[in-house]
């Protein structure tokens, strides 16, 4: 973590985003959405987090990229209490985050997580896994939560599919109702974890565009990916992990123009060109 | 029609519907132990596992025909506590059944994946709100035919009650015999009235796995 300059984070290097890019060091203290403070995190002897610092401002969206196998998918899971940690402090506005802990349902009721894999309930349609939770855990009432569908999937674009089931679903649809499944908790936060590398190349562009819509209705979300096009064009900051670590911290286009790390510069390059 | 069996139809008829009413009553109970063990064999805590597995391992490994003294005389012997044949029978039988149901629910339970807990608890469930939304119903679809088994098994034991003086549908053959001195014919329609409940149970059982089947 030694990149902090400030500075090199300037406003004209945003003219492809779609909005300013919020320099990553403006997550200050009271107002951060998600505040780490040196996480670690083992698989018995295995250390997968090694001290990750990070805090994401309201409306940011920050992507995560790295090689496989250093604790990106942890990372999240570690963020809404899947996993237990084993050193520093995780706060989600304000409170922290303990797995097996009580307090974790509240926390884990505001951010919505979109799976790799999708995980749709297979024995519900489409329409009934949006509506599931915020009935069942809010406890909202039934004609509210299922207007609140309806809409969600005109938003996802998949008004016509709401009753079909899961695997009637291709895997871009499967996607897109996870996402209003997830949109559905009203979440303050969305982390995806590879939304896409699951996807058929002809349906990964559907599934991004919704991101991409929300991305400008000002969500904050966590993105952990390998689609650089969307880091580019709708992160407003961009993290490379190595090792469980945080090793480059910057704009997207600062990130991906200019690594500073020489593991950013080899990582970029195997993907970029390999 | 042998006029014996004719003669003796109501006896059959009143065995028949005590076999019918003591192996239901034995598959509810013993869904329903079955279910607390299964589930706590899929329990986070080492201890409960333990216990869970220990008692299915000592109920289904004890031949059924013990279980029915054990609980008439044995534990008479042992503690002084009398127990009725009704009671006794009910109570192995439900033992039997409760120990194989619990291998089909654990089994059940756990066809569900690590992931579909993830999605639930991430969006905010409880484990409660988890297991009953969610686990539940895909792993009954899984237990069904399976239980289907478990409760023929645990019907056709039931004639064992007959060791213990309770009259039930075979006891009900074998007092028959004893009045009349017929065996052949009577242990005939006694045969053959196992197999139509039995075959109407394996019927019911598929229109049930039709009814829980999702489009999967």
């Amino acid at each position: 973590m030694a990149f902090l300059a400030g500075a090199r984070c300037s406003k004209g290097s945003s003219t492809l985003s779609i909005r300013d890019a919020t320099p990553a060091f403006t997550a200050t203290g009271a107002d951060a959405v998600l505040r780490i403070e040196g996480l670690v995190k083992r698989f018995g002897a295995r250390t997968v987090l090694d001290g990750i610092d990070l805090e994401v401002a309201p409306g940011q969206v920050v992507v995560i990229v790295g090689p496989s196998g250093t604790g990106k998918s942890t990372l999240l899971r570690c963020i809404n209490g899947l996993e237990n940690i084993h050193g520093g402090r995780i706060l989600f506005e304000g409170r922290p985050v303990l797995a097996h802990s009580k307090e974790v349902i509240t926390v884990r009721r505001h951010i919505g997580m979109i799976f790799q894999s999708f995980k749709l309930y297979p024995h519900l349609s489409a329409f009934r896994n949006v509506t599931l939770a915020p009935m069942k855990v809010l406890g909202e009432p039934r004609t509210v939560v299922e207007e609140r569908a309806r809409s969600l999937f005109r938003k996802v674009r998949l008004e016509h599919r709401a009753h079909a089931y899961p695997s009637q679903l291709s895997g871009g649809e499967q996607q897109r109702v996870a996402i209003a499944r997830a949109l559905a908790m009203n979440p303050s936060l969305l982390m995806f974890d590879e939304p896409t590398s699951a996807l058929d190349p002809e349906t990964v562009g559907d599934v991004l565009v919704v991101m991409e819509d929300l991305a400008r209705e000002g969500r904050t979300m966590l993105v952990v990916t390998h689609e650089m096009g969307f880091a580019r064009h709708v992160g407003s900051r961009m993290i490379f992990m190595d090792e469980g670590r945080i090793v480059e911290d910057a704009a997207p286009k600062d990130l991906l123009d200019r690594p500073r790390n020489p593991r950013t510069q080899q990582f970029l390059s195997s993907i970029l060109h390999g | 029609m042998s006029p014996v069996v004719a003669e003796y139809w109501g006896v059959l008829g009143k065995g028949l519907m005590t076999t019918l009413w003591i192996s239901w009553l034995a598959l509810i109970l013993g869904g329903l132990i079955g279910a607390i063990v299964g589930t706590a064999r899929t329990s986070p805590w080492r201890a409960v596992r333990l216990c869970a597995l220990v008692y299915t391992e000592l109920f289904r490994s004890i031949p059924p025909l013990l279980l029915f003294f054990g609980g008439f005389f044995g534990l008479k012997y042992m503690t002084g506590i009398d127990l009725s044949p009704f009671t006794a029978a009910t109570l192995a039988l439900t033992v039997v059944a409760s120990s194989f149901m619990s291998e089909v629910i654990r089994a059940g339970l756990m066809s569900v994946g690590r992931g579909q807990w993830d999605a639930a608890l991430s969006a905010g469930m409880r484990t409660r709100q988890v297991l009953r939304y969610i686990v539940w119903p895909q792993a009954i679809r899984v237990m069904l035919p399976p239980s289907v088994g478990v409760y023929i098994a645990t019907l056709k034991d039931s004639s064992l009650a007959s060791v213990i003086g309770y009259v039930e549908l075979t006891k009900a053959g074998l007092l028959i015999r004893e009045t009349t001195g017929v065996s052949f014919e009577v242990f005939l329609i006694v045969a053959a009235l196992y197999f139509v409940i039995n075959y109407g149970i394996s019927c019911g059982g598929a229109v049930l796995e039709r009814k829980f089947h999702f489009v999967h």
